[in-house]
C-alpha cells in the first residue's frame, strides 16, 4: 500500500495541516505568541545575573523555549477535543472511520510545527541578548529535544482524554496546571539533581512529568554548568523514550475506553438528545 | 382501530426467532439499508431514567429520502445518534447497510456521514475548502478526488465563491452549506441530516432541499431526516415515521398519512383569543380526533385547527365553540397537512407537546 | 445613583463568573495554585541563582517573594476588560451592555472590581503560604513585617493601584473593541511586559537606558515599591507615601490615556461595525 493512501497517515497528515495553517497563515500569531514566553525568561534571566550567577542564563532562556511547548500541549492539546466536542468537531471525527490515534498524532506534530517558530525566537532573543555559556553536544540536544518533546506531547493526549471525561472546566484546569507543572519540572530552574532547591520527595515525584527529565537531559546535553547532574543522560534519554510510549498507549486505551463510555452514557456530543 | 394503526400493523414485521440484523435485512428486502428493532434508549437525569427511545422499529430502503417527524424532545435525534453510531442503544437493534451499530461501528462509518442543523463545526481561521479537505481526509479520499467533490458539491448549493474564504466569516446559512457538503463528501451510502434547514431563510432552505433530493434521486443514496419541519418533509421525503415521546406512531408516505385521515379538518378563527383551558372541551366531543391552536397575534385572533371524522363532528365543534362564548370569525375546510395527522394520532399539536415537555 | 446599580450589578456577574463553581473552595484552590506556583518559581529561581553566587539575602528573597504575587495579582485583573469584551462579543452580551444608558465603563468598572477583589483573596493566600513554604524549604527567616499598620498600607497600595491597573485594562480593551483578532492574546503579551518593566522581579535599574527610565516612572513600579516599603523590614512611612503619591499620579494618568482610547475605539468600533461581531 502506497503511504499517501494509508488512511491513518493522511488523516495525521491533515490535522497537522490544520494546526500548522491556523498558526502559518496568521503570520503575526509568532509574533504574538513569542511575547509571554520572551518577557517571562528575560525576567528570570535578569533574576540570574542581578542576583547570582549570570552564567545560570541559559537555564532561564531554555525556560522559555520549553515553556512554548508546555503551554501548547496544554492549551492546544489536552483541551482542544473538550473544544471539538463544544462546537460539534468530535463527534464527527468520532462517526469517521478515522482513528483517533491519527488524529491525536497529527494534532502534536501541527502543534509543534506552530510552536516552533515562536520557541527559535525566544531562543535566538535569549542567546543574542545574554549570551549565556554552553558547550553543546549536537546529536545529544537534537537526540533529548525530540524525546522531550515526544513525552510531553504523549502527556498531552493522555491528559486530552482526561479532559474528555472530567473537563466541563477545561480553561480554569489549564489555568490551575501550567504553572505548577512549570513549577516542579523546573523550566527555569533546575528542580531535580544537585542544585536543586527542593526536597528528595518532591523531587521524585517531579521525575514522574516527562517535562522533569527533558529539561534536566536538555540542560546536560546543551552543557550548562550543573555542578551535579540528576541521573546520567543516557538514562534519562530511554527514560523519555518509554514515557512517550506509555502515555501513547495510555491514551489511545483510555480515549477507546471513554468512546465507548461515551456511546453508553451519551456524553460524545454536548447535545443530549 | 384506526386506518393509520391498521397500517402501522401492516407493516412488515421481524420475527423474534430471526437471529441477527443482517439476516433479517438479507431475507425480507436486500434494498434495506436502515433498520431498526424494537430500538430503547434510556438516558439518566436528576428526576431518575428518561426514555428517549421506547421500542422504535423502522425500515428504510436504498435511495430513500425517510423523514422521521416529531415535536422537539420526541427522540428524533437520539435515533440519528445512536443510528450514526455516537451512541449505544439500552436495547434493541439498530443496523445500517447491514451493520451492528453496537458491534461494527467501524464499518458503519466508512459508508455514512451526518450533519446537524445545529452544527456549525469547522475551523475558524482555515478556508471553507480547506476546513471541507480535511474532513474528507478522515475518510481517506485522495486530495485531487476531495478537491473534484468539494467543488462539485459547492456548485450544487451555490457555495463556489466562498470557498476561499476564511470558517469564521462566513454567514450562518454559508456555514451550513459547508456543513451539508461535508455531509456528503465521502460519498456515503447513507446520510442522516438533523434538523437540516433549521434557522435558515426560505430560499436557502430551499436550495439546501433541492441538492438533499438531487443526492437520492442521482446517487441512490439513502438520506434519513430528523426534523419537526412539515414542509420540508412533505416536500422531499419519499416516507416519514411520526415519531412521539420515543414512539413511533405512524410510518407511510406523506399523501397517504393525509389520506389516511378521511375528512377534511375543520380550521376555526375565533375571537377573543381563548385560554388554552376553555379550548379542552373540543377534545371530547364525538368524532373529534383532536386540534391543535395558534394565535395569530396581528389580527388578534386564535387559529383552532380540528380534526373531525364527519361533516357532522365539524358542524358541533363549531356550535361548542359559540356556546363558549367566542365569535367565529371564519371557518372553512381544508385538505388535512401532517401537522393534522400528528393530531389525529397524539390529540394535541406539536406546539402543545413542546410546551408540555418544557 | 443608576450607574452605580450597572457597577454593582456588573460586579456580581463578575463575581460569579469568576467564582461560579460546584465546590467554592475547590473553585478558589484551582485559582490560588497558579499564582502561589509562579511566586515559589521565581523565588527558586533565585535562591538557585544566588546560592550558586554565595550571595543569598533573606531581603532579597522577600523583595522577588512580594513582587511575584503582586505582579500575578495586577496582570490578573488588569485584563478583565478586555476579556468582558471579547467573551461578550461571543455571548451578545456585550453589544446588550453597550446600548444600556450608560453603556459599558460601569460594566467594565464592576468586572473589573471583581476581579480585582477575587485576585486580592487570591494574593493574600498566595502570600502568606509561599511565606511559610520557602521559610522551611529554604530554611531561612524571610524578613516581612506583618502588623495591623503594614497590612492596611499593602491594601491601601493595592486599592491606589487599580487606577493604573483599569487604565491599562481600558487601553487593551480599546482594542478589544475594534479587533477581530489577537484580542485575547494580547494582554498576555502587556503582562509579559509589565513583569519585564514593573520591577516584579528585579531592580529596574538593571535594565538598559533609556528602557530603565521609562520603567522608574510607571505607576505600576511606584505600586511595588511602596508595597515593599509596607511589608519588608526596613520599609519606612515617608518612602511608602512618596512611592504611593507617584502611584496615584502615574495611574491618574493612565486611567485618562485609557478612558480616551477608550472613546475613541468606540467611535471606531460603531464606524466599522464590529460592536456585535464575534471575533474568530
Amino acid at each position: 500500500m502506497k503511504l499517501h493512501s494509508n488512511p491513518w497517515l493522511r488523516t495525521a497528515y491533515a490535522r497537522l495541516w490544520v494546526r500548522a495553517k491556523s498558526i502559518y497563515g496568521e503570520p503575526l500569531w509568532v509574533a504574538v505568541n513569542v511575547g509571554f514566553p520572551f518577557f517571562t525568561s528575560f525576567s528570570f534571566t535578569m533574576v540570574y545575573r542581578a542576583y547570582g550567577l549570570g552564567a545560570y542564563a541559559g537555564f532561564a532562556i531554555l525556560g522559555g523555549v520549553m515553556i512554548s511547548f508546555w503551554g501548547n500541549v496544554l492549551w492546544s492539546m489536552a483541551s482542544q477535543f473538550n473544544w471539538d466536542k463544544q462546537v460539534g468537531l468530535f463527534e464527527i471525527y468520532i462517526s469517521s472511520p478515522a482513528p483517533i490515534t491519527a488524529i491525536l498524532v497529527g494534532m502534536s506534530l501541527g502543534g509543534i510545527l506552530g510552536t516552533a517558530p515562536s520557541a527559535a525566537m525566544v531562543a535566538i532573543l535569549g542567546w543574542v541578548i545574554f549570551a549565556p555559556p554552553i558547550h553543546p553536544f549536537w546529536p545529544a540536544v537534537v537526540l533529548v529535544f525530540s524525546l522531550t518533546l515526544a513525552s510531553l506531547y504523549a502527556m498531552g493526549m493522555a491528559l486530552s482524554s482526561l479532559y474528555l471525561a472530567y473537563g466541563r472546566e477545561a480553561d480554569s484546569v489549564n489555568e490551575a496546571l501550567h504553572e505548577p507543572v512549570s513549577l516542579i519540572s523546573g523550566v527555569y530552574f533546575p528542580s531535580v539533581g544537585g542544585i536543586s532547591p527542593f526536597p528528595f520527595a518532591v523531587q521524585a515525584a517531579a521525575s514522574l512529568v516527562p517535562l522533569t527529565i527533558g529539561m534536566d537531559a536538555l540542560r546536560q546535553s546543551l552543557g550548562f554548568p550543573i555542578k551535579v547532574a540528576f541521573i546520567p543522560l543516557y538514562i534519562e534519554a530511554l527514560i523519555l523514550a518509554l514515557m512517550a510510549l506509555i502515555l501513547l498507549l495510555a491514551s489511545s486505551r483510555a480515549l477507546r475506553f471513554l468512546e465507548n463510555k461515551g456511546r453508553r452514557t451519551g456524553s460524545i456530543a454536548v447535545r443530549q438528545r | 382501530m384506526n386506518v393509520l394503526d391498521e397500517r402501522l400493523n401492516d407493516a412488515p414485521k421481524i420475527r423474534e426467532d430471526q437471529p441477527g440484523l443482517r439476516n433479517v435485512m438479507n431475507r425480507v428486502d436486500a434494498e434495506i439499508t436502515v433498520e431498526v428493532d424494537g430500538l430503547r434508549r434510556e438516558f439518566d437525569s436528576k428526576e431518575g431514567k428518561v426514555t428517549a427511545l421506547d421500542g422504535v422499529n423502522l425500515q428504510v430502503r436504498k435511495g430513500e429520502i425517510f423523514g422521521v417527524l416529531g415535536p422537539n424532545g420526541a427522540g428524533k435525534t437520539t435515533m440519528i445518534r445512536i443510528l450514526s453510531t455516537l451512541l449505544l442503544p439500552t436495547s434493541g437493534k439498530a443496523g445500517v447497510m447491514g451493520f451492528d451499530v453496537e458491534k461494527e461501528p467501524e464499518k458503519i462509518r466508512a459508508v455514512i456521514n451526518m450533519a446537524s442543523g445545529a452544527e456549525r463545526a469547522g475551523y475558524d481561521f482555515i478556508s471553507a475548502r480547506g476546513n471541507l479537505w480535511f474532513f474528507s481526509q478522515l475518510y481517506g479520499i485522495p486530495s485531487e478526488e476531495a478537491h473534484k467533490r468539494i467543488n462539485e458539491l459547492s456548485d450544487m448549493l451555490g457555495l463556489q465563491n466562498y470557498l476561499d474564504r476564511k470558517f469564521y466569516a462566513l454567514s450562518t446559512g454559508y456555514k451550513q452549506r459547508v456543513t451539508l457538503v461535508r455531509a456528503f463528501i465521502n460519498d456515503p451510502k447513507v446520510v442522516f441530516l438533523d434538523e437540516p434547514t433549521i434557522g435558515l431563510d426560505v430560499m436557502t432552505a430551499l436550495s439546501i432541499r433541492e441538492y438533499i433530493l438531487k443526492q437520492a434521486k442521482e446517487h441512490g443514496r439513502t438520506i434519513l431526516i430528523a426534523t419537526h419541519n412539515m414542509a420540508e418533509v412533505d416536500a422531499i421525503c419519499n416516507r416519514v415515521a411520526i415519531i412521539d415521546k420515543g414512539k413511533i406512531l405512524a410510518c407511510d408516505t406523506p399523501a397517504a398519512l393525509k389520506r389516511s385521515l378521511g375528512a377534511p379538518s375543520l380550521v376555526l378563527e375565533v375571537s377573543p383569543v381563548p385560554a388554552p383551558a376553555s379550548l379542552e372541551p373540543l377534545g371530547k366531543l364525538d368524532g373529534v380526533k383532536g386540534y391543535t391552536s395558534s394565535v395569530d397575534e396581528e389580527r388578534g385572533l386564535s387559529r383552532i385547527q380540528v380534526v373531525v371524522d364527519s361533516d357532522g363532528s365539524a358542524q358541533s365543534v363549531i356550535d361548542s365553540v359559540r356556546k363558549s362564548g367566542m365569535t367565529v370569525v371564519s371557518n372553512w375546510r381544508q385538505q388535512a397537512t401532517l401537522e393534522e395527522v400528528f393530531v389525529a394520532l397524539v390529540g394535541r399539536g406539536f406546539r402543545e407537546r413542546e410546551h408540555e415537555a418544557a | 445613583m443608576s450607574v452605580l446599580r450597572s457597577i454593582v450589578a456588573s460586579v456580581r456577574v463578575g463575581w460569579y463568573r469568576e467564582f461560579n463553581w460546584t465546590n467554592p473552595l475547590l473553585g478558589f484552590s484551582m485559582r490560588t495554585v497558579g499564582p502561589l506556583a509562579g511566586v515559589i518559581a521565581a523565588s527558586s529561581v533565585y535562591f538557585v541563582g544566588s546560592s550558586a553566587a554565595r550571595s543569598f539575602s533573606p531581603s532579597q528573597l522577600a523583595f522577588i517573594l512580594i513582587g511575584a504575587a503582586l505582579y500575578t495579582h495586577v496582570a490578573a485583573y488588569s485584563w478583565v476588560p478586555t476579556l468582558a469584551i471579547a467573551e461578550g462579543k461571543w455571548t451578545y452580551v456585550f453589544p446588550q451592555v453597550f446600548i444600556s444608558p450608560h453603556s459599558s465603563l460601569p460594566y467594565l468598572t464592576g468586572r473589573t472590581l471583581a476581579s480585582f477583589f477575587s485576585s486580592t483573596l487570591t494574593v493574600i493566600v498566595s502570600l502568606v503560604l509561599s511565606f511559610f513554604i520557602l521559610s522551611s524549604v529554604f530554611n531561612t527567616s524571610i524578613p516581612f513585617t506583618v502588623t495591623p499598620l503594614s497590612v492596611t498600607l499593602l491594601f491601601f497600595a493595592m486599592l491606589v493601584n487599580i487606577l493604573a491597573a483599569f487604565g491599562l485594562g481600558l487601553l487593551l480593551s480599546a482594542y478589544a473593541l475594534f479587533a477581530t483578532k489577537f484580542e485575547w492574546a494580547l494582554p498576555t503579551y502587556v503582562a509579559g511586559l509589565l513583569m519585564v518593566f514593573s520591577e516584579a522581579l528585579f531592580p529596574v535599574s538593571f535594565l538598559p537606558h533609556p528602557v530603565s527610565d521609562v520603567a522608574n516612572v510607571l505607576p505600576f513600579t511606584e505600586f511595588m515599591r511602596a508595597s515593599r516599603q509596607a511589608m519588608i523590614q526596613g520599609g519606612d512611612v515617608y518612602s511608602y507615601f512618596s512611592y504611593i503619591g507617584l502611584a496615584t499620579l502615574g495611574g491618574v494618568i493612565l486611567l485618562a490615556m485609557g478612558f480616551l482610547a477608550f472613546r475613541y475605539a468606540e467611535n471606531r468600533a460603531r464606524r466599522l461595525g464590529v460592536i456585535d461581531k464575534k471575533t474568530a
